[in-house]
């Protein structure tokens, strides 16, 4: 293959757009498999091609899949330069190191029947403490992993009715977002912040600002149409480990001014943002309207 | 791979293969995972040049790249239990944790002007040392030189300007003065042509 684009349609075999809507658009995604590998693309690109492989056909996401794992390999195989960090890194990295938030691997668990499946509850958080919210996304999160199996991120799809899913905000999602200056603050003014803003489908941006090291990321939607009527936007957390999606609470037209915040991130792959019924649903309605990778 | 109870792996590769260093590592990400803090010592020392000289080629600067190499091994004390060896070696999951934390870095942390004289500075010195000459085999290393060999100048000039300028494919294409669709298709073409070339599985 040399790089010779015929055209610049975005639709002729072989040939690149110029942007990344137009190479997903005209079916290109695995083509663009080795410029993400490549860490070539911006945060907005990024999301936008990991949006649109949530709801890709499995083997449209499998062929981009393996692709970005050779090219990985590739790229670990041929640009090897090597330094000598400084002395005492090491120790200072040791003298820091966090305590794992996992305290048991998978494989040392005992198998066990999941427990009893609670109910989608619609309720406001009051979180004078932050530490509710954690503690059950932190046993949502035991409970996905103790059920963990290989599944494509289609079967999340499958079955999702019998999975422990929590509406942690209910209709009164405003209720965790607003006024909590405490732990909005503080991921907007944690050390380690990133920020993306990525487009939300019917109009309007949302900006997402992550904290690894709060564990928690805050969501801003900017001039984003408020939800047609019987409507609402629904916010979820996409597991890394390909279990299903589990929600992180509504938006309706008054909370979409505010931001929110999302705790308990570090075992997601992927904030997804849905139009669901007023209420919200167990499950995600696909296409997502946004959809934001959360970190590596 | 469901081998955590495999015999010794360095009695079954020449030791300093790449096969050999990523079971080593893959070995102590199960460790590690437990919480085990000589073997996340070890996987650093064999690992901690790698993944400073890469953020010294993206970042030039000296504290970010200290600073990145922190964040980077931090991660993979909190993360190695999600390792999945079959998504890829423990190496390349390593490097494209770190590659994507000095990307990140160097594209919030540099202006424009100040990245444009930097990986001015950074491209030039990128062609001695795009091959390791000290981990790995001898074999390898030639291998990879081959492999670049196959790739048209190009081809080589965009994936370098992209992996060690921490550029997109749209600043590639600006640098080079380039459409933004070739650059795109010489990412692809060159890096699939040095997969093939080095047979990456």
């Amino acid at each position: 293959m040399t790089d010779i684009n015929a055209q610049n349609n975005g639709r002729v075999p072989g040939g690149f757009a110029a942007d990344i809507a137009t190479d997903l658009a005209s079916g290109r995604a695995a083509d663009l498999a080795e410029v993400y590998a490549l860490d070539a693309v911006d945060d907005a690109e990024r999301a936008a091609i990991e949006g649109y492989l949530l709801s890709a056909p499995q083997a449209e996401r499998a062929a981009f899949d393996e692709r970005v794992r050779q090219a990985r390999e590739t790229l670990a195989t041929s640009f090897a330069a090597e330094e000598e960090p400084p002395a005492g890194l090491l120790d200072r990295i040791m003298a820091s190191l966090p305590s794992q938030d996992t305290t048991a691997a998978p494989d040392a668990r005992p198998a066990q029947e999941p427990p009893a499946v609670p109910p989608v509850v619609a309720r406001p958080i009051r979180e004078s403490s932050g530490l509710p919210v954690t503690d059950e996304l932190g046993a949502a999160r035991k409970r996905r992993e103790e059920r963990r199996r290989p599944q494509g991120m289609r079967n999340w799809l499958v079955g999702v009715a019998a999975a422990a899913i929590i509406a942690l905000g209910g209709v009164g999602v405003g209720a965790y977002v607003a006024n909590q200056n405490d732990p909005l603050n503080q991921v907007l003014q944690a050390g380690d912040v990133r920020q993306a803003t990525v487009n939300v489908t019917g109009g309007g941006t949302a900006t997402v600002t992550v904290s690894p090291s709060k564990d928690a990321i805050v969501v801003k939607m900017n001039d984003v149409p408020p939800p047609p009527a019987g409507k609402v936007y629904q916010m979820w957390l996409i597991p890394k480990d390909g279990s299903a999606p589990v929600s992180q609470g509504l938006m309706d037209a008054e909370a979409l001014s505010k931001p929110a915040v999302v705790k308990g991130i570090s075992t997601a792959a992927a904030l997804g943002i849905t139009v669901e019924p007023t209420g919200g649903s167990a499950s995600p309605t696909l296409p997502t309207v946004a959809a934001a990778p959360l970190g590596a | 791979m469901d081998t955590p109870n495999a015999p010794i792996p360095e009695a079954s590769a020449p030791p300093g293969t790449p096969a050999d260093v990523n079971r080593r590592l893959g070995a102590l990400l199960e460790q590690i995972a437990a919480g085990d803090q000589a073997a996340f010592a070890e996987f650093y020392e064999l690992t901690s040049r790698r993944v400073f000289g890469m953020a010294r080629r993206v970042l030039i600067d000296v504290e970010l790249s200290e600073d990145t190499t922190q964040e980077v091994f931090l991660q993979v004390w909190q993360n190695a239990s999600k390792f999945n060896p079959e998504a890829g070696s423990p190496l390349a999951w390593l490097m494209t944790i770190s590659h994507r934390r000095a990307v990140d870095k160097v594209r919030s942390s540099q202006s424009s002007t100040d990245r444009e004289a930097k990986y001015g500075a950074s491209s030039q010195d990128i062609d001695h040392d795009s091959v390791s000459d000290e981990v790995g085999s001898r074999l390898e290393a030639e291998a990879v030189v081959r492999c670049l060999a196959t790739l048209t100048d190009t081809q080589q000039e965009s994936v370098r300007l992209a992996y060690y300028g921490g550029l997109t494919y749209r600043e590639v294409a600006e640098k080079l003065n380039a459409a933004v669709p070739t650059i795109k298709s010489r990412i692809r073409d060159g890096l699939i042509r040095l997969k093939t070339c080095l047979g990456v599985s």
